[in-house]
């Protein structure tokens, strides 16, 4: 890992901290796999309850709408365009191996196709478009591993 | 005051208390120092170790490297100091959770008020870790933090920074602003003989320029880890009168429940004050008091924003509004809100509730010395946010 100068990678009173730690890989359980297998084809999937149809991300065990115990769920592509409802620019992470990319930016995003949906991804811009709440944005992938995708957010022109 | 309430409010009191030394790190063990301020706290309130038969408290972090916990040496649990005291209790528990102090004291007067403890030793042991806290090496992220930390998001910091922009982009707050908040609580900790930033107050610059760490929160926004141990002493409210302190009486409590589903992302703004109306409804049913019968609002503030977010819920100020209520002194000591007399979190060090209940009880017992206030009656001691942690308020009569 390259050191970063813009950064300050010790705390205040200057304990070193780890190095060459790599960014940590999604794990996929029982509630997510369906997520992550569309995002490794760069499709924005979200869980749906199969009884009342509600939408809900991260993934729920039971459904918070219509509470059946007899869980049903699939995994529905969606859009990806959405409106930013808030941000933070990370200057100094605490996951070490995201010490090199600093500043990056993570976003918070509603969904245009399911409105109670929202997801934190890395947010991109693309020149000159401000960082305002309700900033119209579209999902972007990035691969990380092999058959590993992350969703990425980009910031659209207004 | 007040004729509806809970059943337990005002029958259990708090009878004393002890501190440890706070260092940014100690050359002790946590488990030394808890024992050690565990008796000095028997000691405090004219008891004797046998009398003890009940222990609680809450355990939850620090987190730092992704070490697993050590009881007695990262962490301190109620059955680890009952045994190095030597006491078999009758009755034994911990807080899970988030407001670990709210949530231990009410444990423990649910177990006296129903008779299965006559008087609880409650402690909060901190340990400040080697690395840097809430620093992870992961490589894998399962569970909650497969939705955030392959984003380069993890720890608290993001997760508050989140709803804080929020909060500043929607009612147009600024950081000089939040200055006024933390200038104060370093102003008043810096009376504070214990304090980790004791005689080290801050100017609006020095806040101003400190480093950022997730925007727009700074280093200065957040409490520093220390190392330390607070512990007090609960009893019935009769057993309390009959001994040397004047009893400090538990008489409300509210605790957030929010939704599972933001802890895995983050609360939104909304989602985090509709849960914060609530553990503040609940603050009041169980007193039977409101807002304006409270003198000493001891709010929490590991996070800055989070005396904001407390000053809304309980009412001292409309939604949206806190960042324009604190100015020009209404949260300085002699102000409608003296939100900060007891130097908070981040004046005191990472103390995680115990600097907000400390206040209370020494103001409330009379014992705060020549930071004594003048006819200070009810007051409340906050920790974490409003939308998942808890509130207990304290009076210095029963009500």
């Amino acid at each position: 890992m390259q050191d970063n100068p813009a950064s300050d990678f010790g705390d205040a009173e200057g304990h070193a901290h780890m190095d060459n730690v790599g960014r940590p890989l999604p794990v996929p359980d029982q509630s997510s796999e369906g997520f992550w297998a569309a995002a490794s084809d760069h499709v924005l999937a979200i869980q749906h309850c199969g009884h009342c149809d509600n939408a809900a991300h991260p993934p729920v065990i039971v459904c918070s709408a219509c509470l059946s115990p007899d869980s049903e769920f699939d995994f529905r592509p969606i859009s990806g365009t959405g409106r930013m409802r808030t941000w933070t620019v990370i200057q100094d992470p605490f996951l070490p191996g995201f010490r090199a990319e600093v500043p990056y930016i993570i976003a918070d995003v509603e969904f245009d196709d399911v409105p109670d949906v929202r997801m934190v991804a890395r947010l991109t811009i693309d020149g000159e478009a401000p960082l305002v709440i309700g900033a119209p944005t579209e999902t972007t992938f990035e691969d990380v591993a092999s058959g590993i995708a992350l969703p990425r957010f980009r910031l659209l022109r207004g | 005051m007040s004729r509806t309430g809970s059943a337990w409010r005002s029958q259990v009191a708090i009878a004393g208390y002890a501190l440890s030394p706070i260092e940014r790190h100690s050359s002790r063990s946590l488990g030394d120092l808890a024992v050690e301020t565990g008796l000095a706290a028997i000691l405090d309130a004219g008891l004797r170790k046998e009398d003890i038969d009940g222990f609680t408290t809450g355990s939850h972090l620090p987190s730092a490297g992704g070490h697993a916990l050590v009881d007695g040496l990262s962490i301190v649990s109620s059955n680890w100091i009952s045994e190095r005291l030597g006491i078999r209790p009758r009755w034994l528990s911990g807080f899970q959770g988030h407001g670990q102090l709210p949530g231990s004291v009410m444990l423990a007067v649910n177990a006296l008020a129903a008779g299965a403890a006559d008087y609880v030793l409650l402690h909060r042991a901190l340990a400040n870790p080697a690395a840097r806290y809430h620093e992870n090496p992961m490589t894998l992220a399962s569970g909650g933090s497969q939705w955030t930390a392959p984003n380069g998001m993890w720890g608290p910091v993001a997760q508050i920074a989140l709803p804080y922009n929020e909060y500043m982009q929607r009612y147009a707050a600024t950081r000089e602003e939040m200055a006024t908040v933390v200038v104060e609580l370093r102003k008043n900790a810096a009376r504070i003989p214990w304090a980790y930033w004791h005689d080290r107050p801050i100017t609006i610059e020095d806040y101003l320029n400190a480093r950022i760490i997730a925007d727009p929160i700074s280093i200065l926004d957040c409490d520093i880890p220390i190392e330390g141990v607070g512990a007090f002493v609960l009893t019935r409210a009769h057993r309390a009168r009959d001994l040397p302190n004047k009893p400090v009486y538990l008489s409300g409590f509210g605790q957030g429940t929010p939704s599972a589903v933001g802890s895995t992302r983050h609360w939104t703004l909304d989602e985090i004050m509709e849960s914060a109306q609530v553990t503040c409804d609940q603050l009041w049913a169980s007193s039977g008091l409101n807002v304006s019968d409270v003198d000493l609002p001891q709010l929490y503030d590991g996070f800055s924003p989070f005396i904001y977010f407390w000053l809304e819920a309980l009412g001292y100020c409309p939604i949206g509004e806190a960042h324009e209520f604190v100015q020009g002194g209404a949260i300085a000591t002699g102000g409608p809100a003296p939100v900060a007399s007891g130097g908070g979190a981040l004046g005191n060090g990472r103390l995680h509730g115990i600097p907000q209940l400390l206040e209370c009880y020494l103001q409330l017992s009379q014992r705060a010395g020549e930071r004594q206030i003048a006819n200070a009656n009810v007051g409340l001691a906050c920790h974490s946010s409003p939308h998942y942690g808890g509130v207990v308020l304290c009076t210095a009569d029963q009500i």
